[in-house]
């Protein structure tokens, strides 16, 4: 069931990264298809074999996993910029590109590298599952690698919610404010993560369903913005084609 | 909203005793799945109503006054107040006719005489009506008597729609004729509700040029507030293209 969810999630996500390659070598929003990329790159990076795979090629010390953390908060800062620019969210935008968002960007980074050098990683595990198990010094810094890990995202979309809410109550056109609504949804999602530490161990599963739940509500909430413009271009291209010249 | 099917035919027997349901659809131009829809869900719309009367030439408001949520339709008409009349006049005409006052143009420069009043409805007939007979209170009052709450009634308002039945309760709550608000709303015409042919011509000529000129600066005040608006939310839209598209 989980290994349907990750691949299922894996191809839509590829799926569109690849279709916004055409506007993507356009010049036209660039940053988009980076954000697909990434987050292809990191879901890829968070099923089992793949990781495995990739983590022996850079050295079998889990250092990918590292990287996948890099990869979404490289994702998600795109995400809110991008979403904070389109829908006008000037406050929301100043908390992730200004000082206070570098300061909060800076000291999580700095905290899980620190991290994650402490840790005794050897040994290649998706989700660093075998190094957690080694002794119990492991298992709490894992604890708190995965916790730092959550909170940049965590930070993001939060800052994000009070735009995307008031965006779905707007008079905007309709897909527009389903996408902000998935958005919504999939920043409550990740705010939600932040509660793992408290789930018992037998709730793995709750786990999986909640990140992939985040992912793919951003990932079909941003497709679903552009297919709206794209729908959008039709309904007015007559017109468009009057006003360019 | 509709009028009980039972009622319906009971009343197609009066008026048209032998015709066919496929008769009925030919003379008055009703599709015939639409009819069938209705009469299968035993909800007739009023404007087939209105239809079917005018096809077999009676008086849709007489014919509405058949059924119970329209009973204070019937007797004679009653004639419109002149804020009625006035509101039934578009913008464009109105400003037109202002332009030719004589505060607007001293020196009699334009000759000619404003072309004839288009036909009611207009693009803002409905508000304007609302408006016209409205002493400050009316939209509780309708509120209290139909159930509707006020932020659904306004919401009809602004999208220049209001059902038969607030057309009418609305009338009654402002104590004017019960057919004004059904001109307003383009169920029926002027002349269906017994307005005499020149009367919106005959109000408008009876405004002083300082009455005239302050309506006019309303309804632009008004329509510069909705063209506002759409120009606001089209480049929201626009820079979510920009950013997101």
């Amino acid at each position: 069931m989980i290994a349907i969810l990750q691949w299922t999630t894996l191809a839509v996500c590829g799926l569109i990264a690849v279709a916004r390659i055409p506007s993507a070598l356009r010049g036209k929003n660039r940053s988009l298809f980076y954000i697909f990329a990434l987050m292809t790159l990191a879901i890829l990076l968070s099923i089992e074999a793949p990781y495995v795979a990739i983590d022996q090629a850079l050295g079998g010390s889990n250092i990918a996993n590292l990287l996948l953390r890099f990869v979404i908060f490289a994702a998600i800062y795109f995400v809110g910029v991008r979403v904070t620019k389109g829908f006008g969210a000037e406050g929301a935008y100043r908390l992730i590109t200004g000082r206070a968002g570098m300061a909060v960007l800076l000291l999580i980074s700095l905290a899980m590298v620190a991290v994650f050098f402490m840790m005794d990683t050897a040994g290649s595990s998706a989700g660093l599952v075998g190094p957690a198990r080694k002794d119990s010094r492991n298992g709490v810094l894992v604890e708190y690698y995965g916790a730092a890990g959550r909170a940049y995202p965590s930070y993001v979309s939060l800052v994000l919610l009070p735009a995307m809410v008031r965006a779905v109550g707007s008079r905007l056109p309709g897909l527009v404010r389903v996408a902000a609504g998935l958005l919504a949804v999939g920043g409550i999602a990740i705010a939600l993560t932040l509660l793992f530490p408290v789930i018992p161990r037998d709730w793995a599963a709750v786990e999986f369903v909640v990140n992939y739940t985040a992912v793919l509500c951003f990932v079909i909430g941003l497709a679903l913005i552009w297919a709206a413009r794209v729908k959008n271009g039709r309904t007015a291209g007559g017109r468009e084609t009057y006003t360019e010249k | 909203m509709t009028l009980p099917a039972k009622a319906f035919q009971r009343w197609l027997q009066g008026i048209a005793p032998d015709a066919s349901t496929a008769d009925v659809c030919r003379v008055s131009g009703i599709k015939r799945t639409t009819l069938a829809q209705q009469l299968v869900r035993g909800k007739i719309s009023v404007s087939t109503v209105v239809s079917i009367s005018r096809a077999y030439n009676i008086n849709p408001v007489a014919a509405l006054a058949d059924f119970e949520p329209y009973r204070e339709l019937a007797g004679p008409p009653r004639p419109p107040t002149r804020c009625e009349l006035v509101s039934q006049i578009s913008t464009p005409d109105l400003l037109r006719s202002l332009l030719a006052r004589q505060a607007m143009d001293p020196a009699r420069r334009s000759r000619e005489k404003p072309a004839a009043l288009s036909p009611a409805p207009h693009a803002t007939s409905v508000k304007n009506w609302v408006d016209a007979i409205d002493d400050g209170e009316v939209r509780h009052r309708v509120s209290a008597a139909t159930g509707v709450a006020p932020q659904n009634y306004s919401a009809q308002l602004t999208a220049n729609r209001l059902s038969p039945e607030l057309a009418v309760a609305t009338a009654l709550a402002a104590g004017v004729g019960p057919a004004g608000g059904l001109v307003a709303t383009g169920l029926i015409t002027e002349e269906e509700a017994g307005w005499p042919p020149d009367a919106r011509q005959a109000a408008l000529d009876s405004m002083s040029d300082g009455d005239l000129t302050a309506l006019a600066g309303d309804r632009l005040q008004a329509l510069g507030k909705v063209l506002r608006r759409q120009e606001h939310d089209q480049a929201q839209t626009e820079k979510i293209w920009e950013n997101l598209g």
